[in-house]
């Protein structure tokens, strides 16, 4: 996938996609920082086993919505060195553009669903 | 925390195994962090000891497993096909095909209900999964990680049928090692203890064996092993489970060859603990016993309309029996 092609051709987005992108919204985070992070989003509701996790970053990758900001140790856990993601510019339109979307679609079914309780 | 963390080395040494599944190019990019990741959330589970969330987990990677190696084989040979350096897929295929055997022949086993012995919790058709880990001691270290825990009474197991091994049967334990099991119109009297219990179903409008009252004179359905357990194991109207030996009956008492006409239940023989039920059919018993070009028909036409869409990913649960009544 090329990096110039306009953000309708990757939305709507999968929810995992989705996710992992907000988890990356406000800072650079590893792979198990991005699970727990979408886990609490998702009240628990979406828990990303690795395989899913790093097929989803893989594809990401190549479709330059993220990518990798080196490796290094996180102080909060111990000394091991962990692969860090970051958000790129076309990823922070995309996920934008999908919020756009979803919020749309919220708008319409709550006006529908509003006028059939009435 | 030494023992520990050489538990949880060992588990991750088996994840990193499983990792071979993969594709080698995803494997070398991303073998090492989700290595990572696998070991930084089994410290954070030890850290909390909750065995159900330990289960949960477990069970959430074999599943992301299964469904993401086979996402990335296909990925990568649809990639490999428009390139033009194709390698050998087939050997590919075949070491993820023996990690599958190996994984599914020694951590779980598919098995279909086909009587409806256990009818109320487990249906005719129930396709399941056995959990083989559960009732298999993995030895001093792995007991602390592993879910591991003896047989209860109460829980719903998969055993070899004690009178022909080749066949699996499903049924709830009644009694362990010592136990002094009674049934008197039908209820149970365990260790001179009334019990209600709740997960018995009485389906049937005929008896299949003398079911109501136990132990009694041995009858027509009794086997050679259930004639033994009556002549050694009565005593004052009681029968006393022996050492190594369980006693199992079905849920639907009244239609359930159990250990009231064959005998008990060899612990040794205990396969496993049914983990969920993957797909429940409605089918008759002879077509799930042996699957014939007739069955397979019957499933392709009828998949979506015989299919207990309800039943799908359902957990078999352990139940107690609770006291009844006073004590005699």
């Amino acid at each position: 996938m090329s990096k110039n092609q306009s953000t309708q051709e990757l939305l709507p987005l999968t929810p995992p996609v989705f996710h992992i992108l907000l988890a990356l919204a406000g800072e650079e985070r590893h792979g198990y920082g991005i699970m727990q992070d979408v886990a609490q989003q998702t009240d628990g509701a979406l828990q990303l086993g690795p395989g899913t996790l790093y097929g989803c970053l893989k594809r990401m990758v190549a479709a330059g919505l993220v990518e990798e900001s080196g490796e290094r140790p996180d102080p909060e856990l111990d000394d091991e060195r962990r692969r860090y993601y970051r958000m790129t510019p076309l990823g922070k339109r995309i996920v934008r553009a999908e919020a756009q979307r979803l919020a749309g679609a919220v708008t319409v079914a709550m006006a529908r669903l509003a006028g059939e309780n009435a | 925390m030494t023992s520990e963390s050489a538990l949880i080395g060992s588990v991750c040494r088996l994840y990193s195994f499983l990792l071979y599944a993969y594709p080698p190019d995803f494997r070398r990019q991303y073998g090492r962090p989700m290595e990572q990741l696998f070991r930084d959330r089994c410290r954070d589970l030890a850290r909390s000891s909750d065995r159900g969330r330990l289960l949960r987990f477990a069970a959430h990677v074999m599943a992301d497993w299964l469904g993401t190696t086979v996402r990335e084989r296909a990925s990568a040979i649809w990639s490999a096909g428009r390139s033009s350096g194709k390698r050998s897929s087939v050997t590919e295929w075949a070491v993820t095909l023996l990690i599958y055997l190996f994984a599914t022949t020694t951590l779980v086993q598919a098995y279909v209900v086909p009587t409806g012995s256990m009818e109320g919790n487990l249906l005719v058709g129930d396709h399941m999964l056995v959990d083989r880990m559960a009732y298999a001691d993995p030895g001093p270290i792995g007991r602390h990680i592993l879910p591991y825990r003896d047989v209860e009474r109460g829980d719903i197991i998969a055993f070899l049928y004690p009178e022909d091994i080749r066949q699996t049967y499903v049924k709830r334990v009644i009694g362990l090692p010592g136990d002094r099991i009674r049934l008197e119109n039908g209820q149970l009297i365990r260790n001179g203890c009334r019990l209600a219990e709740h997960y018995t179903q009485h389906l049937a409008n005929h008896s299949y064996v003398a079911t109501e009252n136990f132990p009694i004179a041995p009858d027509g359905y009794t086997t050679p092993r259930g004639r033994d357990m009556f002549e050694h194991h009565v005593r004052d109207g009681e029968l006393i489970v022996p050492p190594g030996m369980l006693f199992a009956l079905g849920d639907n008492r009244d239609n359930s060859a159990d250990s009231r006409a064959w005998g008990f239940v060899p612990r040794s023989y205990v396969v496993g603990k049914p983990l969920l039920v993957y797909w429940s059919y409605d089918a008759p018993t002879e077509e799930l016993q042996q699957w014939s070009l007739d069955h397979i028909i019957d499933v392709s036409q009828h998949f979506f309309t015989r299919t207990r869409w309800k039943r799908t990913l359902l957990v078999p649960r352990s139940q107690r029996a609770e006291p009844a009544g006073g004590a005699l």
